[in-house]
């Protein structure tokens, strides 16, 4: 039996847009509007959508970095959007984030011991000389070595960065990391490194993973479980076998229809979607995908289509299913 | 493997890091030697000077520079290389407290406006817009006038009249760099917010302040010099640059010394202040740094 960890219900993230003079608010933006998931312990979920989708809110909001509008995130079946601000620094040390962005995610005036050893000075989990110890084995098992230390960041090429930031993530033991595009910033060649970091520091630590990504080649290989983004909600959740197999909104089906393939005879029928994504500000009714779905339908332009499950922990939301 | 053993010893090590960056720096080591040579003049200044600097003597006033007054003597008969000499003290008093006072109430205040936002950064600066509307010798007018006149009050005058400027350039640094995401790192590893503004904005802010405060000890010099001019600084007959700079100016034609002179102390100083600072600010960025 799957264990959850981290569950989030009607979650909804509304940024205010104000103008005027009086910065009167004036409308809202969007960018997670009632979505619901769970991950479960030890596994990763990965999740998916193009930019502006609400996918980073979603894990900033899980993090507690941002407020949640209105919603509830469950962590081991305890609500944290409620925590006061010694119980959620408490908090703080099971959850960690990676960023996408390894040149602006470290300080680029602190050396990568000090901004390694800070968050165990700040849990007081340790002092003087166990300190830097304990942060030079982190480092170790992050693929970098002790005389790193106290080197500044500049000195690194961006895939080392990145490993300091999982290093700096990591140092607090954390049992929940959300990866918030680990490697999109990265080459090619330095992007499976890093994955294969990600995996078995997960082993090693009994880690589970919010592995947000646009890339679903990567997402394929790390996740366990694949949610789907579009404007802000979910439109399809599966299991990832099922998810490759079986893709049913359209959405999915046009996202996968894009991913480059190693065998160059392979037919493939790719599905090009027009246009951009919509102004979260003002999404259309009905479908948020409906402007550019190739089997829009009129029930689609007015109705909202519900996440209903057609297998086992395979939901949609679409009107053709 | 040999490295820091504790935090203590990683600031230490940092610090000898700088300074031995800033020594390799020959326009800063210049801009010190300026400094030093204007400290020590003010230090020695009973000492180095040949004449009083404020008892009048009428039957050599005037007098183009000669041996017995290296740079001649003022319309008082006074000798201005002694006036210069204790003229010092006042000056670069004045300079580099003023910068105190002004960078201690500003920064803080810019950070704490620009990292919290909301309603305290709006009220914080609406009441700096205040501040600004006016030019900076007339609030230090008000300040004067408020406390009473005085050296020590001008001081102080200039100082609050320059907290403005710091605020907004600190605000304006915190705005920028709290968006980057080794902010919401720090934030997600649980650190207080007084140490990521401590740890994490304030040093990244550095630069401008550093350029900043370099002008500003020029500017507050200048200041006191208006002030001075106004009876509301350095009372005469006692000697500072800026009141000098501005008596001497009767003179301009007939005696330009008296105006050179002084001119020349305070655009040396400040030249010193900023060729210091500009090495100071390369030798504390790690990334500008050259090994």
């Amino acid at each position: 039996m799957t264990e959850q960890l981290v569950r989030i219900e009607n979650l909804k993230k509304y940024f205010p847009v104000r103008t005027g003079v009086l910065s009167r608010t004036t409308g809202f933006i969007k960018a997670v509007d009632d979505i619901s998931f769970s991950v479960n312990k030890g596994e990763t979920y990965g999740l998916v959508g193009e930019s502006g989708s609400g996918k980073s809110t979603t894990g900033r909001v899980i993090l507690q970095l941002q407020q949640p509008t209105s919603g509830k995130v469950f962590f081991r079946d305890r609500e944290i959007s409620t925590l006061n601000s010694r119980q959620l620094h408490a908090m703080r040390k099971e959850m960690q984030i990676v960023f996408q962005d390894p040149y602006s995610a470290l300080n680029p005036r602190m050396t990568v011991g000090e901004a390694i050893a800070e968050g165990l000075a700040a849990h007081r989990l340790a002092a003087g000389r166990g300190l830097q110890e304990m942060a030079i084995s982190v480092m170790e098992s992050c693929g970098l070595s002790a005389y790193h230390y106290s080197r500044y960041p500049h000195e690194f090429s961006g895939g080392q960065r990145q490993r300091i930031v999982i290093a700096r993530a990591l140092s607090l033991q954390p049992s929940f990391v959300v990866a918030d595009e680990p490697v999109s910033a990265l080459d090619v060649s330095i992007q499976a490194q890093i994955i294969n970091l990600l995996k078995n520091l997960q082993e090693k630590y009994h880690l589970t993973y919010l592995f947000i990504s646009h890339d679903l080649g990567v997402v394929r290989h790390v996740s366990d479980n694949v949610g789907v983004m579009y404007l802000g909600t979910l439109v399809e959740e599966a299991p990832k076998k099922e998810f490759y197999a079986h893709p049913l909104h359209p959405y999915s089906k046009a996202l996968l229809s894009a991913v480059p393939t190693t065998d160059p005879l392979a037919k493939k029928q790719r599905i090009a979607l027009k246009g951009q994504i919509p102004n979260p500000a003002a999404p259309p009714p009905g479908c948020r995908f409906h402007t550019r779905c190739p089997h829009v339908m009129t029930v689609c332009r007015d109705t909202v289509p519900l996440l209903r499950t057609v297998a086992p922990g395979h939901s949609v939301a679409c009107h053709l299913v | 493997m040999k490295t820091a053993v504790s935090s203590g010893t990683d600031r230490y090590r940092e610090m000898r890091r700088v300074f031995r960056q800033l020594r390799r720096n020959r326009l800063s080591m210049l801009g010190l030697l300026i400094i030093s040579f204007f400290l020590l003049c003010a230090i020695l200044a009973p000492l180095l000077a040949p004449y009083d600097p404020v008892i009048p003597n009428f039957a050599y006033a005037l007098r183009q520079p000669s041996p017995q007054h290296l740079l001649g003597t003022d319309e008082l008969g006074r000798d201005l290389l002694s006036r210069m000499l204790f003229g010092a003290r006042t000056s670069l008093g004045i300079g580099f407290i003023s910068v105190i006072i002004g960078a201690a109430a500003g920064v803080p205040l810019g950070a704490l406006s620009g990292y919290y936002g909301g309603k305290l950064d709006l009220f914080l600066q609406r009441g700096i817009d205040v501040l600004i509307a006016f030019p900076g010798i007339l609030l230090a007018i008000i300040v004067v006038s408020i406390m009473g006149v005085g050296l020590e009050n001008a001081m102080i005058a200039i100082g609050v009249a320059s907290i403005p400027v710091y605020t907004r350039l600190t605000r304006g640094s915190v705005l920028a760099l709290k968006e980057m995401e080794y902010i919401t790192a720090a934030k997600a590893l649980g650190l207080s917010d007084a140490r990521i503004i401590i740890r994490h904005i304030l040093p990244n802010c550095l630069s401008p302040l550093i350029v900043q405060s370099t002008f500003q000890v020029a500017t507050a010099i200048l200041w006191a010099a208006g002030l001075g001019f106004l009876g509301l600084g350095a009372q005469p007959p006692s000697p500072e640059w800026g009141a000098m700079l501005s008596r001497g100016r009767v003179f301009m034609r007939t005696y330009p010394f008296l105006t050179t002179i002084p001119g020349l102390a305070i655009f040396l100083v400040v030249l010193g202040f900023n060729l210091f600072g500009d090495g100071l600010r390369d030798s504390l960025d790690p990334r500008a740094r050259k090994y």
